[in-house]
């Protein structure tokens, strides 16, 4: 295919920009003004129509909410909402308040808008440029359909991706910037939009993560919240991945019949979706659930109460009601519907082993110990290494396990704790979570989930980094 | 794509006979620390399906099997409608939702993998890289404002909501499917495009042909999206009427304190009815999340 010819110029867009409106002709010069004036010039009709009315919307849009918000970015609003009776028309009437909440919303998505405008502006006039010099060249000028046939074929890039990222934009990057700036305001439970007005406050809130103090106790939570989430990851991650390769060593075994049946019969249980399945096993842990009722039948409670894992003065297990009782169950459950997961995984990688390894190594006389260390579990590790690094962040941010185990069944006997709405057995996400959903605590929810994202990347880079430095991923291919 | 486990060893099957008696203790002992696996793993489920059919309403925390055995709780399912309790709405609901969802994030999916797999533009690893950023927040840091999105433009509570909120942003799960695109062989992209392919129809007529495994998976995993997730519809769906929620808030709700003592066998067998349609798309799925998984690094 013939390299498009603006390809030579290819520059800083800025930089571009600027010399292609110095050297442009009367219409280059105008474009600014009116931005499809360049292609009409030059015959483009249809897409300069497109330009105007890409100008007239962005125009639009920044006088009506783009600016206004802009303008009071700064304060994030004066004007606190007051009823007022107004006696002309008899009745009681809301002044006119500012939404900090609308402020910083649109205010962002104003200034993106102007940025995005800006870019594409520059753009416009530096084809505008082009066009005229092809034209004085005599060369060429594609015509509407060429252009659009450009989208289907080199573009078809530009095709595919603009819906998606337009959705990843407004759904997850405008939201993601908007939840980190509001790590920087005021924004809780005294401060809601739109009754009440919020502000910047700088670093404060980060602040107070150090903070541990009687009445501040925002410092001692996260610590402990923080060791848990990581302890939490860990015994979660490596547990069910022994767990399963165990497993699945064990249905693989040339000599077990039947392994189709063993491999369903475990992947039943995590075809059960997982609010089903957890819901129903919290009840059936629970302190007058069925398993106490079997564990006191037989004993098992008051032998655990004689060695000391009770308390005496209880008459159940406290599986989930008690910090200790309930860390432990919380990872046992995920190992129950960890384990079938990785069992699949580890078959999959199990199957694609060269049996050839395994022969040479029986005539070497190796034995099964030494045939699993230096040939399984090697091949197991460069080929899963990826999904543990993965696996370990997906349990860092592992909400369902421990919320709908545990919300509603564990009240935290930690007082300072309770101060700051955490419990001994959050995550970081659940309680982030409950920050934001049962108590209005955006702020000090928007510093968490900025640490979150900060423990998982510093893990992934120290991940990558160790597998890529050893170039261990080259071993087996 | 995988390989074939290795053919039984002739010689096997003609020693079986003799077995070694080290090797056949070694044999009933895995079989039977497999069943009684099988057996703790599969408790949970049986008391599930049990207790579906149970003429106790509550928990019964005396008897593991129930006493009366009935099908009256699928029955109240779909006859009696309440405040709490609403199973058909919940059903068409979720379905609904994911009918569109699975449409829509298919698409997103299939079109970020094709141009970030076979194509080759500028920006192509900066955009990539991005997407590996974003991964890293906690998915629903961004739901608090995407509510209030949603509830300045009056559609929480609605299924355009939800639906936006699980097909919107799916373009970033594009990996699986863009690892397994990778496999298809570039020569054939070539012979099609020296026949005079545009890259439209080399996406349309000779990818997606080739890749009928990974839909199958995306499509399926993406109507389950909203099955299985509660975290999001329990934030989008605010509404305190019953007729509003999905699967997952409507039987959460029906283990609330309040209800639990008459709605235990109701939301076992509610369980039980997901879970059928889910499990067997599951099954289905399993096959291609193994490969997807261990990705492109394993080529049998």
């Amino acid at each position: 295919m013939k390299k498009r010819k603006h390809d030579g110029i290819r520059g800083f867009l800025p930089v571009r920009a600027a010399k292609s409106w110095l050297a442009g002709d009367a219409f280059v010069k105008l474009t600014p003004l009116l931005w499809g004036v360049g292609y009409i010039r030059r015959r483009q009709f249809v897409k300069g129509f497109l330009a105007i009315l890409f100008e007239v919307v962005v125009v639009m849009f920044s006088i009506s909410y783009g600016f206004p918000n802009i303008a009071k970015f700064g304060t994030l609003g004066t004007v606190r909402r007051e009823t007022v009776y107004n006696p002309a028309t008899m009745k009681n009437e809301v002044n006119q308040y500012d939404n900090s909440f609308l402020i910083l919303l649109f205010g962002l998505v104003g200034l993106i808008v102007l940025a995005v405008a800006v870019i594409i502006l520059m753009r416009i006039v530096a084809e505008a440029r082009e066009l005229q010099q092809k034209s004085e060249q005599g060369a060429h000028i594609s015509t509407f359909r060429e252009d659009i046939r450009e989208l289907l074929n080199q573009k078809f890039h530009i095709t595919l991706l603009s819906l998606p990222s337009l959705g990843i934009i407004v759904f997850t990057i405008i939201p993601l910037i908007f939840m980190i700036l509001v790590a920087f305001t005021n924004y809780d439970q005294q401060h809601m939009a739109p009754t009440e007005l919020f502000t910047w406050v700088g670093l404060d809130n980060f602040k107070r993560l150090f903070n541990n103090s009687l009445s501040e106790t925002f410092g001692y939570s996260f610590g402990k919240v923080l060791g848990w989430t990581l302890v939490w990851a860990f015994f979660a991650t490596f547990t069910c991945y022994f767990g399963g390769i165990a497993l699945s060593l064990m249905i693989n075994n040339k000599r077990t019949r039947v392994k189709k049946l063993w491999r369903t019969l475990f992947v039943i249980c995590i075809a059960v979706p997982q609010f089903v399945s957890l819901l129903l096993v919290r009840n059936f842990f629970a302190d007058t659930g069925i398993v106490n009722t079997f564990c006191s039948n037989v004993g098992i409670t008051d032998f655990l109460k004689s060695i000391g894992l009770v308390g005496a003065y209880l008459d159940h297990i406290p599986f989930l009601t008690e910090a200790g009782w309930a860390k432990f169950m919380i990872i046992l459950i995920n190992f129950w519907i960890g384990v079938p997961y990785l069992m699949l995984i580890a078959t999959g990688v199990l199957m694609n082993i060269p049996t050839e390894y395994y022969e040479s190594a029986k005539i070497d006389g190796a034995n099964a110990l030494q045939t699993f260390n230096r040939i399984t579990m090697p091949f197991m590790l460069s080929v899963t290494g990826p999904y543990l690094i993965t696996s370990f962040i997906a349990n860092i941010n592992n909400f369902n396990v421990i919320y709908l185990l545990t919300q509603d069944v564990y009240f935290t006997m930690d007082t300072k704790l309770a101060a700051s709405n955490a419990k001994d057995i959050d995550l970081l996400v659940t309680w982030l979570y409950r920050l934001t959903n049962d108590y209005y605590n955006y702020k000090m929810a928007s510093v968490i989930g900025i640490l979150v994202f900060i423990v998982c990347a510093v893990f992934t880079l120290l991940a990558f980094n160790y597998t890529f430095r050893k170039g261990r991923e080259g071993r087996f291919q | 794509m995988k390989k074939n486990p290795a053919p039984v060893d002739p010689a096997l099957i003609v020693k079986k006979r003799h077995v070694n008696p080290r090797l056949l203790t070694g044999d009933i002992v895995r079989h039977l620390v497999l069943a009684l696996l099988a057996a703790i793993w599969l408790v949970p489920i049986v008391w599930l399906i049990c207790t579906s059919f149970s003429a106790y309403e509550g928990r019964n925390i005396l008897r593991f099997f129930p006493e009366n055995w009935t099908l009256s709780n699928y029955a109240r399912l779909f006859s009696d409608t309440d405040s709490v309790s609403n199973f058909p709405a919940w059903f068409t609901n979720t379905f609904i939702v994911a009918c569109f969802t699975c449409v829509i994030s298919t698409l997103f999916v299939l079109m970020v993998a094709y141009a970030m797999s076979c194509m080759r533009f500028r920006g192509r690893r900066a955009l990539m890289n991005t997407g590996v950023l974003l991964g890293l927040f906690p998915g629903f840091l961004t739901m608090i404002c995407i509510y209030y999105i949603l509830k300045e433009l009056k559609l929480t509570d609605t299924h355009a909501g939800l639906i936006l909120v699980y097909a919107g942003s799916s373009g970033l799960g594009y990996l699986i499917a863009k690892g397994f695109f990778d496999t298809i062989s570039r020569s054939m992209i070539d012979a099609a495009k020296l026949d005079g392919a545009s890259e439209a129809e080399v996406f349309w007529k000779v990818i997606l042909p080739l890749s009928k495994p990974i839909i199958v998976y995306t499509v399926i995993s993406a109507f389950l999206m909203p099955w299985m997730d509660f975290i999001f519809s329990n934030i989008i769906i605010k509404s305190r009427l019953s007729g509003d929620w999905t699967v997952a808030v409507g039987l959460y709700n029906m283990l609330h304190k309040s209800s639990v003592n008459t709605y235990f066998s109701r939301f076992c067998a509610g369980g039980v009815l997901v879970s059928i349609p889910i499990s067997v798309l599951f099954v289905i799925m399993q096959k291609f999340y193994v490969e997807s998984v261990t990705g492109g690094s394993v080529k049998g």
